[in-house]
């Protein structure tokens, strides 16, 4: 409990350090979010100052910043006026989940019988191409992926349309773009430490009892080598269902993702922040309960 | 009985010629006076670090595969734009989305011509390079055709359907079509007419060094960092090292892109933004070295001469975790080239005209249904440099880790 506790501390502390830097990122650049090209007059901006809070002393605009993310209020868009950041986050995170949690199975039913089988076949052309494949998921930024995989198969073959997600062929294309990368890795870690498992002198023991290769693997060998892809799993599964801007944006998917983009492009400061801001509480978030999962499935490991 | 007194007759025959054969050689060849000196030297050449890891590392052949692609890829950004009559901003609009390989069409005695993706048509010479474009006199809009005047006979560009074709106004026949490589824009251009080729250079050119730049201040902080931490131990060890796991927590992505916003596009700023957020690997892998390095006697016999602290970090512990360190930039400079990339596709990277591989991504997606080698070309390059850097860092680890040593 008391690792838990320590835990929950670090986190929290991480987070605090997130939002303060953020938050001084923020307010060091030069000239207010108002300043643009147009002279606006000197009443208009104390108005407008006034109107944010622009004109407080920083440490307390720090405070009620901070104040107003603990009640889920991330302030209000400088570029839509009378829209609130978490309206966008409200808006925009539902699809990412979704479209992240399809990804998050596809990517584990995929990647696990993919490593088993380049580790039990090692050396043979399974073992290759799986790795070869692999290989290709890890190097390939995923914005040239999805366009590869846009101008075949929704330009050239037409199977499946190339934005939006209409029906479930919409899903296909986003979900191999965005699980590339995680599945090549996981499969390449399954492989690896399924490998390093059966070499081991119990599963010596366990053949020597007469098991069958079926027996030996999935009864003894798999429990063990799954532990190293739990530690793995936490950022991964968070980096998923937040969503990646690059499939977002390329599959024209209005998930958090796009409204990030958008305000990086529009320079919409406060969306930015409470988006990062956002992203980062559950990033870790997700390493916390992947870690005490991690605890809790592995026996010999203990809360420390 | 016989075969044994056999057998050592011919033993006694071998050393008999032996002996003679040695006192043959005295004779021809002086005996040097033995020394205690002479036997204490080792007279094979001694390898040094470098070069054992080297021995090691040219026996796989995707390491030195990944070596020969990475060289050709710096000769090519570096020697390339010399021998390209373009420069990367040139732009011609007259000769825009002009493919790799062209469709050309022929009426048997006129010249070859190809249509461009704005409607106009431009003659191609029998090698390939192209010519000029053709005047356009008039608009058939119920034929949907334009009328080109070829020296002073009429070409019809049929826009109906796509692809366009050519076809005589007249008797709308349409002409002999085949396909040619473009000799004057061996990768075509882009939509702007710039010369695929000579931004790739450039691109290229602009990705490796951002990627090698960032990855040097990467090494800076992160050797000073985790030295740092590692070495005064204790205390400064925990907090240094609170202070890292936090930022490792940071989804680093985000704040590259929110460096980004707040100092402008730019070269400067894409470099600095890299620069100071990746530091944290390569600070873990330090300490990790110096920690398990800094007790050992050579150490000990250097604060024993009185060297500072200084002296032992950066003279001695540094240079022995060199390898580790090597690694871990081989494995960094693929993730900033991508980084660059990304940051270009999201179309907060470099500004136009300059080129990086990622905006040259960004720009074709534009017209990737039409004109997909734009996309194709600069994506492929990036592939190529990340499995270049992947292979060599593979290798790299696989040389240098002394497990595995024969």
């Amino acid at each position: 409990m008391a690792y838990i506790a320590k835990r929950i501390g670090m986190m929290l502390l991480a987070l605090f350090i997130i939002i303060l830097l953020t938050f001084v990122i923020e307010h060091s650049i030069p000239g207010g979010p108002f300043t643009s090209d147009r002279k606006v007059s000197k009443e208009v901006e104390e108005a407008l100052e006034e109107k944010y809070h622009l004109n407080d002393p920083l440490p307390k605009q720090f405070l009620d910043y901070l104040t107003g993310i603990l009640h889920g209020d991330f302030g209000p868009s400088y570029k839509y006026t009378g829209r609130e950041v978490s309206e966008f986050i409200g808006e925009g995170f539902p699809l990412s989940a979704k479209l992240g949690g399809i990804t998050v199975l596809f990517v584990l039913l995929a990647s696990i019988p993919m490593g088993i089988l380049a580790a039990v076949k090692n050396g043979k052309w399974q073992d290759m191409l799986v790795m070869t494949l692999a290989t290709f998921g890890v190097t390939i930024p995923s914005f040239v992926i999805a366009s590869i995989l846009i101008y075949v198969f929704s330009f050239r073959l037409g199977v499946f349309p190339s934005f939006g997600l209409d029906s479930w062929k919409g899903y296909i294309l986003p979900v191999i773009t965005l699980g590339g990368y995680s599945l090549s890795y996981l499969a390449r870690q399954m492989r690896s430490s399924l490998l390093e498992v059966m070499g081991m002198d119990y599963i010596r023991t366990a053949r020597a009892k007469g098991l069958t290769e079926v027996q030996v693997i999935f009864r003894h060998a798999l429990r063990n080598a799954l532990i190293p892809l739990v530690t793995v799993l936490g950022p991964t599964i968070a980096n998923l269902l937040t969503g990646s801007f690059v499939v977002e944006q390329i599959f024209a998917l209005p998930g958090l993702g796009v409204y990030f983009v958008n305000s990086v492009s529009q320079r919409d400061y406060t969306t930015i922040m409470g988006v990062t801001i956002f992203y980062a509480a559950f990033l870790l978030a997700m390493v916390f309960l992947v870690d005490v999962f991690y605890v809790l499935i592995d026996p010999r490991i203990k809360f420390d | 009985m016989s075969d044994r007194r056999m057998e050592e007759q011919k033993v006694g025959e071998i050393q008999r010629e032996l002996k003679q054969r040695e006192s043959w050689e005295r004779d021809m060849w002086d005996l040097l006076p033995s020394t205690d000196e002479a036997r204490e030297k080792i007279w094979g050449r001694s390898r040094t670090f470098a070069g054992d890891v080297w021995f090691r590392f040219r026996r796989k052949p995707t390491a030195i595969f990944g070596l020969v692609l990475i060289l050709a890829m710096v000769l090519f950004a570096f020697l390339g734009p010399f021998f390209t009559p373009y420069r990367y901003s040139e732009q011609n609009l007259d000769l825009v989305n002009i493919p790799p390989r062209m469709r050309v069409f022929s009426s048997g005695d006129s010249p070859l011509l190809t249509i461009t993706e704005s409607l106009r048509i431009v003659t191609v010479n029998q090698d390939g390079t192209l010519g000029r474009q053709l005047r356009a006199v008039r608009e058939e809009e119920k034929m949907k055709m334009i009328i080109f005047d070829l020296d002073g006979t009429e070409v019809g560009l049929f826009y109906g359907v796509r692809p366009y074709l050519c076809a005589d106004p007249e008797t709308h026949v349409i002409y002999d079509q085949k396909t040619v490589w473009n000799r004057s824009f061996l990768f075509g251009t882009d939509s702007l007419g710039r010369d695929v080729l000579t931004r790739l250079m450039y691109g290229t050119r602009v990705s490796l060094m951002v990627a090698f730049i960032a990855v040097t201040v990467n090494l800076v902080i992160g050797i000073l960092y985790g030295g740092i931490s590692g070495y005064a131990g204790g205390m400064v060890d925990a907090v240094m090292m609170r202070i890292v796991d936090i930022i490792s927590t940071i989804p680093l992505t985000l704040y590259v892109i929110l460096i980004m916003v707040l100092m402008g596009s730019g070269l400067a700023s894409i470099i600095t933004a890299l620069g100071t957020t990746y530091w944290v690997e390569m600070a873990r892998v330090v300490r990790g070295q110096v920690l398990s390095l800094k007790s050992q006697d050579f150490v000990l016999a250097a604060r024993t001469i009185g060297s500072s602290g200084k002296t032992i970090l950066l003279e001695h512990l540094i240079p022995n975790a060199m390898g580790s360190i090597l690694v871990t930039v081989t494995m960094l400079i693929p993730s900033a080239i991508f980084m660059e990339a990304f940051l270009g596709y999201l179309g907060i990277g470099l500004q136009s005209p300059l080129a990086s591989l990622g905006t040259m991504c960004n720009d074709a997606t534009e017209n990737l249904r039409t004109c997909p080698y734009q996309l194709f070309i600069p994506a492929l390059m990036i592939v190529l440099i990340m499995f270049g850097f992947n292979f060599i860092g593979d290798g790299l680890r696989d040389a240098l880790d002394p497990k595995l040593k024969k």
